[in-house]
């Protein structure tokens, strides 16, 4: 009997999973717990194990297919056994097209609920059920839904044109589709069409990007497309206010040394990053609406304290969470920060490791950069952006010249939630707590 | 050359036609001593006579009626209904017998007489002295409606109409009665059956009738000041209707626009842009056809509501820069 591969559920919130690569392909001998196939979710890159030992077979999606938790992927079968008829290697097959515009797409983890109508008409016209939008009750989905997923996958047959643009284009073999109409509602008039062959006449524009001049062409998939779309999210619709912080860090390199003196046998060393949010996290204790999150109509002040570092893989960005920070040692900070962040170099973070965040760190000091902002991490409220402390000649406060190490701290921060009094009370605190660190024990 | 109003025009018409023609004659009420109620036969009656000049009792089914029966008998008739509105009393008459004794008698009789009847509102006649009916007659196979816009087409067609050998409505208006144009003093025909445009320009097509004609030219000087070139075409003769002038101006412009005063529902104005629809300038076609009529109530007696009712200068050309600038 042939097991089946399913696409497994790696964190509570997870609906789907994209395959980026085949590990395996179909007819390689697996043993069980194999690592068959590399999937993402927007999340982390995972991978999927072959449940039995076997011949791989009957694989149903393709590299870049989304898929929905629990649906089977493929098929573990004996060296002797065929696969049943409706489990045909549908790898090897040409994939089966898809509708030119797919309407909203529902991606569920159990099959869709449907009313026996829509059924029956899904089935006479061949619809993809677990494509089409449920509005019933429960999300059920009802004939008219079906009727309307019809009528919208027939839509792009359908182009507003006047006649005389349908004329012109008959006569002149222009695709009407193909042209941008200046009309009402986007309508072709005949003059698109005799622009649209002007454009199509003349020679080619120089395109910004030749084939040849292009050093190489990265698909935008798993981790590079989940930060492209996070951080686009953001930036459009989150109002970031952004301030900047000079911060003495002599006080806290001092206690950075000194903790790391007393440091256990085989513990990683206090980093600044781990000093850094211990401060933070203390500060926001006090300033409870940084770490808060917009949820739709409501700002929700969050409990947790949970702090996430910006790590820098070769891949990209990963943002890995220091749960309760405000609860933990330094040194606890510190331990846990190392775990993730060579968890993070090895691909073996879970996904729990990285959901969770109420606030975010990103240092790039260790590259040299003095300053720099950042985008916040949302669903947050607020990212520090910390830059290298270099040392520099300040006045002190009996008009003394001194030479301090100073780092160049800049907060980005969600105006929708907070307002700048509010920031730079939460960063006169953070300001206080890096230059007198025994401030946090008072 | 010589400028005459729209009603010096048709009366110097009517009397030319009545000097060499001694088959033609008027009947109508008060249009002999009164000179008709817009003065169109003023003077008549001293030159030719109350043989020939017949004021009738207040009856337009005598009217129509004693038209129909003369013509039968080889006269060329030209009745007067005081007002458009009331050629519904004459109506059997026209449509069931003017309209059908050339063909139910296999072209052994016919009825060359002429209606001529002043429509149109902007006088404060309020709802029964104001309509714009020509819609009733275009409808009617056997009889020709003719619907002058200036006085030039008022001679010209007048002679055409008293002419031709089928029963002819002509539809005057009240309007235009006063105002001017040149005129040549001798007898001239302007056919029946011809559009003509009277305006060129190319972004758009305005097919207007009537006192339409005239605010459609002026909303036209005003948009030629905005870049907007609009070409007019005047069918003057709406059944038969010469359809060519204007099919070669939509497939000119690609825009069509038609003004007329009578309400839009059930209109001359859906049957012209139904007719451009079906023809070959439809493929050239860059907007919908769009008819710019009087508004689906009776005139108002009110003068302000009453001007408001029907396409005026002001409308014309905001409706005609919305198509010309793509809102529709």
């Amino acid at each position: 009997m042939a097991k089946e591969v399913i696409m497994p559920k790696f964190g509570f919130n997870q609906e789907s999973a994209q395959i980026i690569r085949w590990l395996k392909k179909a007819g390689d001998v697996v043993e069980k717990g194999d690592p068959i196939a590399e999937v993402t979710t927007d999340k982390v890159d995972m991978e999927v194990e072959a449940p039995a030992s076997g011949v791989l077979d009957g694989i149903r999606y393709q590299e870049g297919e989304t898929v929905a938790v629990t649906k089977i992927i493929a098929y573990i079968r004996q060296p002797d056994e065929q696969l049943p008829e409706q489990t045909a290697d549908l790898g090897s097959a040409p994939a089966a097209p898809k509708p030119p515009m797919p309407p909203p797409i529902l991606t569920s983890a159990s099959p869709p609920r449907v009313t026996p109508v829509a059924a029956r008409m899904a089935q006479e016209h061949g619809v993809d059920l677990s494509q089409v939008m449920g509005t019933g009750p429960g999300s059920r989905v009802t004939r008219r839904d079906v009727e309307r997923y019809l009528a919208a996958s027939q839509e792009p047959h359908k182009v507003r044109a006047t006649p005389a643009a349908r004329r012109l284009s008959r006569e002149l073999a222009i695709d009407l589709r193909a042209v941008t109409g200046s009309g009402p509602k986007g309508r072709v008039q005949g003059s698109d069409i005799l622009t649209a062959q002007k454009t199509q006449a003349a020679p080619p524009p120089v395109a910004p990007l030749l084939p040849e001049e292009t050093l190489e062409v990265i698909p935008l998939r798993g981790m590079r497309r989940t930060i492209a779309q996070r951080m686009q999210a953001s930036a459009q619709q989150a109002p970031h206010i952004t301030f900047d912080l000079s911060a003495d860090v002599t006080a806290a390199e001092d206690f950075r040394r000194r903790a790391n003196a007393r440091l256990p046998e085989g513990q990683p060393r206090v980093s600044f990053t781990a000093v850094l949010a211990k401060v933070c996290a203390w500060a926001l204790q006090h300033h409870p609406l940084m770490n808060a999150r917009l949820h739709g109509e409501e700002i929700q002040v969050l409990a947790p304290i949970n702090i996430g570092i910006a790590v820098a893989l070769d891949e990209g960005l990963i943002v890995p969470v220091v749960r309760d920070v405000n609860q933990k040692s330094v040194m606890q900070i510190a331990a846990e920060i190392a775990d993730l962040a060579k968890r993070a170099h090895t691909g073996a973070l879970r996904p729990d490791d990285v959901t969770g965040g109420t606030f975010t760190i990103s240092n790039l000091g260790m590259f040299g950069v003095e300053r720099f902002t950042a985008i916040i991490n949302p669903p947050e409220t607020a990212i520090l952006a910390v830059g290298r402390a270099k040392k520099q000649v300040i006045v002190g406060e009996d008009d003394e010249i001194l030479i301090r190490p100073i780092a160049q701290l800049t907060l980005s921060a969600d105006h929708r939630v907070v307002d700048g009094a509010i920031v730079a009370r939460f960063l006169n605190d953070l300001h206080v707590g890096l230059e007198q660190i025994d401030t946090l024990l008072m | 050359m010589r400028e005459l109003t729209y009603a010096e025009a048709l009366r110097e018409g009517l009397r030319q036609t009545m000097e060499s023609d001694p088959s033609v004659f008027m009947i109508g009420e008060d249009i002999g001593v009164y000179g008709g109620a817009f003065g169109v036969s003023a003077g008549l009656l001293d030159q030719f006579g109350a043989e020939r000049i017949i004021d009738t009792p207040i009856s337009e089914g005598a009217t129509v009626g004693a038209c129909i029966g003369s013509a039968l008998t080889g006269m060329r008739p030209v009745g007067e209904i005081q007002f458009m509105d009331f050629v519904a009393l004459g109506m059997e008459q026209l449509v069931l017998q003017a309209a059908k004794i050339r063909f139910m008698f296999g072209g052994k009789a016919k009825v060359p007489m002429v209606l001529r009847m002043p429509g149109g509102s902007g006088t404060g006649a309020a709802a029964q002295h104001s309509q714009s009916l020509e819609a009733w007659f275009v409808h009617v196979p056997g009889l020709k409606v003719v619907m002058p816009s200036n006085a030039y087409d008022a001679k010209g067609l007048l002679r055409a109409a008293i002419y031709d050998d089928n029963p002819v409505i002509f539809v005057e208006h009240k309007l235009l009665y006063k105002t001017k144009g040149d005129v040549p003093e001798e007898p001239y025909e302007v056919p029946l059956g011809q559009s003509k445009v009277v305006r060129e320009g190319q972004h758009l097509t305005i097919v207007a009738t009537s006192i339409m004609v005239s605010r459609a030219l002026a909303a036209a000087e005003k948009l030629t000041q905005e870049g907007i070139e609009v070409e007019i075409v005047d069918p003057r003769t709406l059944r038969p209707l010469d359809m060519g002038p204007i099919v070669a101006s939509v497939k000119k412009t690609g825009r069509a626009l038609i003004v007329h005063e009578a309400p839009k529902m059930g209109g001359f104005g859906g049957e012209v842009a139904a007719l451009i629809a079906e023809s070959e300038a439809f493929d050239y076609l860059e907007a919908p056809i769009r008819r710019l009529a009087g508004l689906e109530t009776p005139i108002p007696y009110n003068r302000t509501l009453e001007y408001h009712t029907v396409p005026q200068i002001e409308t014309i050309v905001a409706e005609a820069r919305n198509l010309a600038e793509g809102a529709y």
